[in-house]
Order: C-alpha cells, then sequence, then structure tokens
C-alpha cells in the first residue's frame, strides 16, 4: 500500500489585544458593541482622512517575532493592498509587503509522541483588519467596527505534516500568545484565524501538489478535523486518478464538512505600493532594547526547564506552563515550600486547577498566593490539618482573603492529635454501635474505615485520621 | 476709500483689534464684493452659459454666509469683552473645496462627492477659523484637483480670471487665486500637489506658498498624491502669506507625515533684507520641454521673453538689494519632473479614489443594479468626470504587476534624482551654496478658456516648472513679477530647501518692497473696474 504524506502550511490572523485601533483612537475590541459604534472618521475611510499608528501595536509585533526566533527589521514599512469590497472602507488594505515587521522565524513545536517539528515562519507582519458583512434577506449589512482592528498575518512554511501537528501548532501558538499579552487569541471569537493550506504527496517524494485552501475554521478541533478530512479526500481523489485542483473550501462547523467555495482563480494584482501616508516603521536602538528587556521566559523553555529543574513528569509540566500566571505561581509556591517540587505540583493540579477550573480565573487572580499554597501544605505535612481540611483551606482562603494560619486559628481546624480526646470519642462509638462491632469481630474487617469516619465526624473533622484508626484497631480487639 | 476687503490680511487684523473696525464689517465687505463680482456659484446643472458669467469669476461653489457671521460676530464679542484674539482675527478667508469642514458640503468639485456634507473639518481650516479668521465659503478647483485651469470642475461655471474673464485662472487652486485676486476674502486655503497653488497664484497675480511637504497637515485634505499633497496659503502679498503660514504649521497627531520640526514665526525677520543671500538662476527653468505625439520625443522651447524678463529683473531687484547672484547652475533633472509625475500621482490617485464606491456616501447611481460589481461600475462611470477617469486607468496601468517595475519604479528613482538636484545646489558645503533658486512659475500667463482644456498631456505641462519642488518636498512660493505685454499677471518663483519658508518669505517681501513704486504694482484686476 502506498504511504502518503501531508503538507500543510497555515496562514493565521492574530487580533491584537491593543486598547485602540491601529491607525486611530477608537476602542478595539466590539465584541459586545452594537454594529457601527466603535467608528470614526479615519478607520470608516471618510474622504480626507489620515492613519496615525499604534506604537502598541508595533511593540506588540516586535515581541512575537523576537517569540518566534525571526529577524525584527529596524526599519519596515505599510504598504497598500489595493481591492474593492464594501467591507474595506479606503479601497485599500494598509499592510506590510515586502519589507516588513520581521523576516524568517520559526517554532518547535513538541508534539504527543515525543518529538519535535519545527515550524519555519514565511511571513510576519502588521495589517490592519476590515469590516464585517452580512447578507440578510436579501440586504447586505456592514459592520465597519471591525476595521482598522490590530492584526498580526504570521505564515507558516509547508512544514507541517499532520492534522495533529497543526492542532498542536495552533495550540502552542495560542498559548504563547497569551504568555506574551499579544493577544485573547480566542479562535470562536476569531482573535485567532486560521486557514490551513494542504496537499499530499507520496511519502519520500519531494515535490509539492497542488493544495487546497481551507477557510473559516473557528476552533482548533475544527482545525484538526477538517484538514484530516481534507488529507483523507485527496488521498481517495489521487487513489482514483481525479486531478486535484486548487480549491477554496470552506469548513462547516455543524456538520463537520467542507464545502468548495470557489476555484482559485489566477491571483489577483492588488498593485501594492508603499503607503504615503505613513513614515518607515524605524525601531531605534532604545526602543527596542527596550521592548526585549526582561523579556520573559517562553513556554516551551519553562516547560523543559520544569521537568529538568523539578523532576516533574511531562504532563505535569505541561499544564503547569499552559499559562504563565500558573506557572509563575508554581514556582513561587515550590520556593517558599522548600521541599518536593512534586508535592507541590500535585497539590495544583488537583486542587488549585479545580478551584481556578470551577471559579473560571487565572492563577494571577487568586487571592491565596503561592506562599499560602505552600504552608497549607506544610500545615498537612506537620500533621497540624489533615488532608481533607488542607484542601478546604485553598477555598476558605481564596474567598476570606486570610492567610491559612489565621483560618485554622479562627475556626479552631487544627488537628487533635491527643490520644486521650481521640480515645474517649472512639468509646463513645464503639458503644453506641454494638452491631457493626460485632460485625468487625466476626471479621468484617473493612468496617474500620466506617468507625473512623464516625470518630472523624464526632471530631468535627479534626481527628488525625492515622491516630484515629491505630485507637480504634486496639480498641476494637477487644 | 479703499473697501476693507481690499485690505491686506494683517491691516484688516490691526484695524479689527484696535476697533477701527469690526469682524462683520470686513464680512459684509467681503460679501458685498462676492455679490459685485462672482456671479453664479459653481453648480453641477448650469446649463448655457450667459453673457453675464462669462463677466463673472465665479470662485465660489458654497458661500457659507451664516457659518460666517456666527464666526465674525464672535470674535468683536471677544473683542468687545476684552480678550485677545487671534492673530487672523475677523480676516475672511476662503476655502479649497478639497478640504472637508463639518457640516458644509465637501465636494471636491465633483458629482462624487455633491452631496458629501464632512462630519469633522481639516487641520488647516480648523487652524485658520481658531487664529480668528471667518471662513466664507468653499471654493472651486478642478474635479479632485486634477487640473491647470478649474475647467475640469464638475461645478459650472468654472472660475474665470479677474484679469480677464475669457483667460483661465489657472489649477487646481483656482477657485482661491482668484477669490484672493478679486478681493473676495483675503486669503485662501489652497493645495499643491504639482504647482496647483503656485501656478493659479502667477495666473491671478497674487503670493502663494507651497510649503515643506509635512509643514502642513493634511488631516482633511480629500488626497491626490498623498506622497506629493501640500496645504498652504494663498494671499495677495507676502506679509499676508507668512501671517496664514504662521496659523496654519505645525505638528500634528492625526498625520504621520506632518513633521515635528519647530514653526517659526514667518513674519520675523521678514523686512531684514538679502543681504548675503546667495540666489540661484537655472537655465534649465529658462527653457521648456513639452512631449511630442508625433515623435514621442520630448522637444524644447523657449521661455517667453516677457516671463524671462521678469525673472531677470527680480535677479537684478535682489542683487541690488545685496544678494548675491549665482547664475549657471545646473538643474539636468528638471525635464524629467513632470513624466515622472504622470506615474507617481496617478498611482496614488487611483488608489485614493479606491474609497468612492458608492457604499458609504457620496454618490450612488439611481439604476437598479443587480449585483455589486454593476453598482461600483455605474456609480463610478456616473460620478467621475474624464479627469478622474483617465488618471484611474493610467494609475492602474503603471502599477500593475507586470508594468510596475518599468514605470512607477523607474519613476521613484527619477524624484530622487531630481531631489538629488535640488541637495547638491542647497548643499552648504557644495559648489552653489544656494539659499535659494530664483525661476519663473509658469511656461505663460494666464491662457484663453478652452485653449488646453482637452489635451490632458499639454494641461499637465503647465506644470513642469513647479512640480520639481513637489517631488523633493522642498518649499516654493510664487509671486507677482510683473505683466506681459497683454496685461496678465506674471510669476515668479523661489524655491529653497527644506524648512526654508522664512528665507523665502524675506526674498520674496524685498523683492515686493524694492517694486512697490512701479507702475504694474497700481495695476488692478479688471473685474475690479
Amino acid at each position: 500500500m502506498t504511504e502518503y504524506e501531508a503538507i500543510i502550511g497555515l496562514e493565521t490572523h492574530i487580533q491584537l489585544n491593543t486598547e485602540t485601533k491601529i491607525f486611530c483612537g477608537c476602542k478595539a475590541d466590539s465584541w459586545d458593541d452594537a454594529p457601527n459604534t466603535n467608528i470614526c472618521p479615519v478607520c470608516s475611510g471618510l474622504p480626507g482622512s489620515l492613519p496615525a499608528p499604534n506604537r502598541a501595536v508595533v511593540e506588540k509585533a516586535v515581541r512575537l517575532a523576537h517569540a518566534m526566533n525571526a529577524d525584527i527589521q529596524t526599519e519596515s514599512y505599510f504598504d497598500r493592498k489595493n481591492y474593492f469590497y464594501p467591507d474595506l472602507p479606503k479601497g485599500y488594505q494598509i499592510t506590510q509587503y515586502d519589507k516588513s515587521i520581521a523576516r524568517g522565524g520559526h517554532m518547535d513545536v513538541p508534539m504527543p509522541d515525543g518529538s519535535t517539528r519545527r515550524v519555519g515562519i514565511h511571513k510576519l507582519h502588521m495589517e490592519e483588519d476590515a469590516g464585517k458583512t452580512r447578507n440578510e434577506k436579501g440586504r447586505r449589512l456592514i459592520d465597519f467596527n471591525r476595521c482598522g482592528v490590530p492584526l498580526i498575518e504570521m505564515v507558516t512554511g509547508p512544514d507541517i505534516r499532520s492534522a495533529d501537528e497543526a492542532a498542536e501548532y495552533l495550540i502552542r501558538l495560542r498559548q504563547l500568545l497569551r504568555w506574551l499579552d499579544i493577544s485573547e487569541a480566542d479562535m470562536e471569537k476569531a482573535h485567532l484565524r486560521a486557514d490551513a493550506n494542504v496537499s499530499i504527496r507520496v511519502k519520500g517524494e519531494t515535490v509539492f501538489n497542488t493544495k487546497t485552501e481551507i477557510k473559516n475554521v473557528n476552533s482548533i478541533e475544527g482545525v484538526r478535523a477538517a484538514v484530516e478530512k481534507e488529507i483523507a479526500r485527496q488521498i481517495q481523489a489521487y487513489e482514483s486518478g481525479e486531478k486535484i485542483e486548487a480549491w477554496t473550501l470552506d469548513w462547516d462547523e455543524n456538520t463537520q464538512t467542507l464545502r468548495k467555495m470557489r476555484s482559485k482563480e489566477t491571483e489577483a494584482d492588488y498593485r501594492y505600493f508603499k503607503e504615503p501616508d505613513l513614515l518607515a516603521v524605524h525601531l531605534d536602538e532604545e526602543w527596542l532594547s527596550g521592548l526585549l528587556a526582561d523579556f520573559p521566559e517562553l513556554p516551551l523553555a519553562r516547560r523543559l526547564r520544569f521537568i529538568e529543574q523539578y523532576g516533574l513528569p511531562e504532563y505535569d509540566a505541561n499544564i503547569l506552563t499552559s499559562e504563565r500566571s500558573l506557572s509563575d505561581y508554581f514556582e513561587a509556591a515550590v520556593a517558599a515550600y522548600g521541599g518536593d517540587a512534586k508535592r507541590v505540583s500535585n497539590w495544583m493540579m488537583n486542587d488549585v486547577l479545580k478551584l481556578l477550573n470551577e471559579r473560571g480565573l487565572e492563577a494571577g487572580a487568586l487571592k491565596l498566593t503561592a506562599e499560602g499554597l505552600a504552608d497549607i501544605i506544610k500545615l498537612v505535612d506537620a500533621n497540624t490539618v489533615n488532608t481533607p481540611t488542607g484542601k478546604s483551606l485553598i477555598e476558605k482562603a481564596h474567598d476570606s482573603g486570610k492567610t491559612p494560619q489565621e483560618i485554622v486559628e479562627s475556626e479552631g481546624l487544627a488537628q487533635v492529635s491527643d490520644d486521650s480526646a481521640i480515645r474517649d470519642i472512639a468509646r463513645q462509638v464503639i458503644a453506641a454501635n454494638p452491631d457493626n462491632v460485632e460485625k468487625y469481630r466476626g471479621g468484617k474487617d473493612s468496617l474500620i474505615g466506617w468507625f473512623v469516619g464516625q470518630v472523624m465526624r464526632e471530631s468535627g473533622g479534626k481527628a488525625d485520621p492515622n491516630m484515629t484508626r491505630a485507637v480504634l484497631e486496639e480498641l476494637l480487639k477487644g | 476709500m479703499t473697501e476693507l476687503c481690499d485690505l491686506s490680511a494683517a491691516e484688516l487684523a490691526a484695524r479689527i483689534r484696535n476697533g477701527e473696525a469690526r469682524a462683520v464689517d470686513a464680512l459684509d465687505s467681503a460679501l458685498a464684493r462676492v455679490a459685485a463680482v462672482d456671479g453664479r456659484p459653481g453648480t453641477l446643472d448650469p446649463g448655457d452659459l450667459t453673457a453675464d458669467d462669462q463677466a463673472k469669476v465665479h470662485a465660489f461653489i458654497t458661500l457659507t454666509v451664516e457659518r460666517a457671521r456666527a464666526q465674525a460676530e464672535a470674535v468683536d464679542k471677544k473683542l468687545a469683552q476684552g480678550e485677545i484674539p487671534g492673530p487672523l482675527a475677523g480676516v475672511p478667508f476662503t476655502v479649497k473645496d478639497i478640504f472637508v469642514v463639518e457640516g458644509t458640503p465637501s465636494t471636491a468639485s465633483s458629482r462624487m462627492l455633491a452631496n458629501f456634507v464632512a462630519p469633522y473639518t481639516a487641520t488647516p481650516v480648523a487652524r485658520m477659523e481658531a487664529a480668528g479668521a471667518v471662513m466664507l465659503g468653499k471654493v472651486n478647483l478642478d474635479e479632485f484637483t486634477y487640473g491647470s485651469s478649474n475647467e475640469s470642475s464638475a461645478f459650472q461655471p468654472h472660475p474665470r480670471n479677474p484679469w480677464d474673464t475669457s483667460r483661465v485662472v489657472g489649477g487646481s487652486s483656482g477657485g482661491s487665486a482668484a477669490a484672493v485676486a478679486a478681493g473676495e476674502g483675503a486669503l485662501s486655503l489652497g493645495t499643491d500637489t504639482a504647482g496647483s497653488i503656485r501656478q493659479p497664484a502667477a495666473f491671478c497675480g497674487v503670493v502663494g506658498v507651497k510649503p515643506t511637504y509635512g509643514r502642513v497637515s493634511r488631516y482633511g485634505l480629500i488626497a491626490f498624491g498623498s506622497s506629493l499633497d501640500c496645504p498652504g496659503p494663498l494671499a495677495r502679498d507676502v506679509t499676508d502669506a507668512a501671517l496664514m503660514l504662521n496659523a496654519i504649521a505645525g505638528p500634528d497627531a492625526r498625520d504621520a507625515t506632518a513633521v515635528t520640526v519647530p514653526v517659526p514665526d514667518y513674519t520675523a525677520g521678514i523686512e531684514d533684507g538679502v543681504k548675503g543671500l546667495r540666489i540661484g538662476l537655472s537655465p534649465d527653468f529658462f527653457k521648456l520641454t513639452y512631449y511630442n505625439h508625433e515623435s514621442s520625443e520630448m522637444e524644447e522651447r523657449p521661455l517667453p521673453d516677457d516671463i524671462l524678463a521678469a525673472v531677470m529683473q527680480a535677479a537684478d531687484k535682489l542683487s541690488d538689494a545685496g544678494a548675491r547672484i549665482v547664475e549657471n547652475v545646473p538643474m539636468p533633472h528638471t525635464r524629467y519632473g513632470i513624466p515622472a509625475y504622470f506615474v507617481i500621482s496617478r498611482v496614488e490617485a487611483a488608489s485614493n479614489l479606491h474609497r468612492f464606491d458608492g457604499v458609504k456616501y457620496g454618490y450612488r447611481t439611481a439604476d437598479k443594479v443587480d449585483d455589486l460589481r454593476a453598482m461600483y461600475r455605474k456609480t463610478r462611470g456616473e460620478a467621475f468626470g474624464p479627469q478622474p477617469k483617465l488618471r484611474i486607468l493610467m494609475g492602474m496601468y503603471v502599477s500593475a504587476a507586470q508594468y510596475s517595475e518599468q514605470y512607477y519604479q523607474q519613476a521613484l528613482k527619477v524624484r530622487s534624482l531630481i531631489r538629488g538636484d535640488f541637495d547638491s545646489v542647497f548643499d552648504a558645503s557644495g559648489e552653489h551654496k544656494l539659499d535659494a533658486l530664483l525661476t519663473p512659475t509658469t511656461p505663460t500667463t494666464a491662457f484663453p478658456i478652452g485653449d488646453v482644456y482637452g489635451d490632458s498631456v499639454l494641461m499637465q505641462y503647465a506644470d513642469q516648472l513647479t512640480v520639481t519642488a513637489d517631488h523633493a518636498g522642498i518649499p516654493g512660493l510664487s509671486l507677482p513679477g510683473g505683466l506681459d505685454a497683454g496685461g496678465l499677471p506674471i510669476g515668479i518663483q523661489l524655491l529653497g530647501p527644506d524648512f526654508s519658508e522664512a528665507s523665502l518669505f524675506r526674498i520674496a517681501r524685498t523683492y515686493e518692497r524694492e517694486t512697490e513704486t512701479a507702475a504694474w504694482r497700481s495695476a488692478r484686476p479688471k473685474v475690479l473696474g
């Protein structure tokens, strides 16, 4: 049987999370706003208006370029891409064409099987978004709110070899964008958009065959599914001797199917020329070094370091570096705890993440400090509180803003490890349940757990479970 | 007695400031002059041209009388309350209808924008009003500024030359130049892309200044060639032009190309004379170049004698006043200015016209159309006049992927060479060390209406002596330099290095002073009787 490999390139559009648009002072994010409410003469292309560049856009592009190992260009230009469309109010898009802010670059994407795929970057540039067109009852409605929203277009080389790799790349890109506060990177809200170019070839060949382009996918799982479908379709077409044509395909999320939008016509001539309304983007030494000073450790590097430095399993390291404040929190907790990092990881993965997920929070928003978490683990280690009490302290500390110690004191949660006190309660429990005592003595050992539970309940959860068990076993022997 | 509308802006502002006249009096005087000489304003549907029409100036498209009166009253009120009004308080001015002004029609003299009322005000207009000047209205121009005679305006009757109403006013700031010449407003805000301030200023016998590119914000100027467009003043004398540039120059957060170089007071030192300044004469500005359709070659023609004589006479006067005249300054790329401009300006114009698609504002075809492309085609086909259409065709052609290298990129190289010509003669350590070049402004004086219109190439060559300053981005100033044998104004031009406006004003003012008593100085435009 012939083996095939897929050749995939991803064209991503990243919506930046700046306050204002790229060339005017309008609010950039219009997710919750009525159509045509965040517009002005500039972004709606009124005669006479001119673009005034937003420095924050350049700064985010520089940080992304640096993270993608690209060559940052100290002088870059904006160009006009001319075409007619009703939601493009100037009749041209201001973008970067032949002298963009960065050249080259790559990301080494770890794959679930332990391998790494180096994905090259062919293009990375800044541009403005166009508006949105909606067809309704035979009318074409246009919302200009999105006009002038800052985007970075980033295009990979044809380096991705499977649908899963495409999804992994997007997962890592999303993580990076959030890590560096460049974009909210929410595909469902189109902060991150990805079109996939897909072709196949017989494994071992080096030619590039005709590719198709998949558009309108709005989730990472959607990309995975759509690319998988398209690879299968191309293989089937190839094997039945059909010619693969350069189609543009539309992904339908509901039916999970690809639909042919149009045959790709000859490349349009956008008549690019340098935007005369803007000066060159000049990154002087001071600006650039300021932007790159204290550049944070990136998620993939931190993930590797967590594995090496703390001896964490890959699984833990992946999750703990999924989000920047979570990984910072973890490291601070490990430092405060001073003991086994894996023990801190367990508490984070089981209990802290549970709270974060339930509340929809990021670690940075926790009122329980990393030092507080370390204190809780230490209280448990020292048998000052038992494990369930320790776990309950996480939520209590977050809700009250008090330190774990304060809560333990004010609520009297310290564990009872006084032998005589436990002995008294155990005697009461034994006296009150003669039936179960008889069953236990008759050989039903598993009832010990029930007895421990009763004592714990009577003690208000404060009895040291290990000591309780030992006392009960002794008393029940008779 | 001189009417208020015939006073210079400086004199008028002084009288208003010291209580000799009120701003509303100045307004009434200007409006009376408009009523006397302007005739009917340009409209889309003018009907036949009457004999009376042919004797009038027709500078205006829109008179904004109510706005003007409110502004004038506000100035008078401020004065009455002892507040210090702006330096141009109460001075009536007009605005080329290529600038948007909030709440007023902003037409670009095109059917495309005939119904467009702007929701915001252009920066230079706002700055004039902040300086206390009173906007009288919007004046005519070639459609989208595309021309050198104002005949291409969609709003007819087009302006006619106040010196001889059978002649053109020049263009594209023709309404501006005519209004200033006829006393319909002491100052006017124009734009210069190839000579559109200086050429009509020369034809109408007024002062026109194209400042350094970026000296005046373009925000609110409906773009033609964005890398060339410069807003600037038209005025009856040099000091007024300097006063107006004081008001409109300076950085603007809304225009990334508006430079942050500090703005000097252009009137300070304006009377200081030219002693020690080096002023160059270039033979490359004393010959004309035209494209010969039949041979496809550039051919040279001599400059008309009257114009050459005016420049030489000016050189003598400046020499007498202490300037050092440097002759035989080579400016070898001057002759390529128009061909390069043909390419660069059309590429930018075609792109700048993209936004006029009938979707958002302006004209939309009244015909039923079944698809979007048909709506675009019909809208643009019906609303653009011949000049926008020609410029779109040419701009699209020379920027197409397969021709761009051959035309657009080549033209940009020529533009650099032209800039190089100026850099080398203005270089303080170079051979010529010039402070300014003295040249004629135009190849001819105002030509008869109908003589050139229709030949777009020949019309473009009317800018051949002005366009190189636009390519280079340097400042240029045209001022009256006498009258030709037919009694029509001759313009002489001063060109200087970047941001040398102050020294151009100084040289121009010196010439003005040296010729104060010349007979031609007392001649008045014929429409003024």
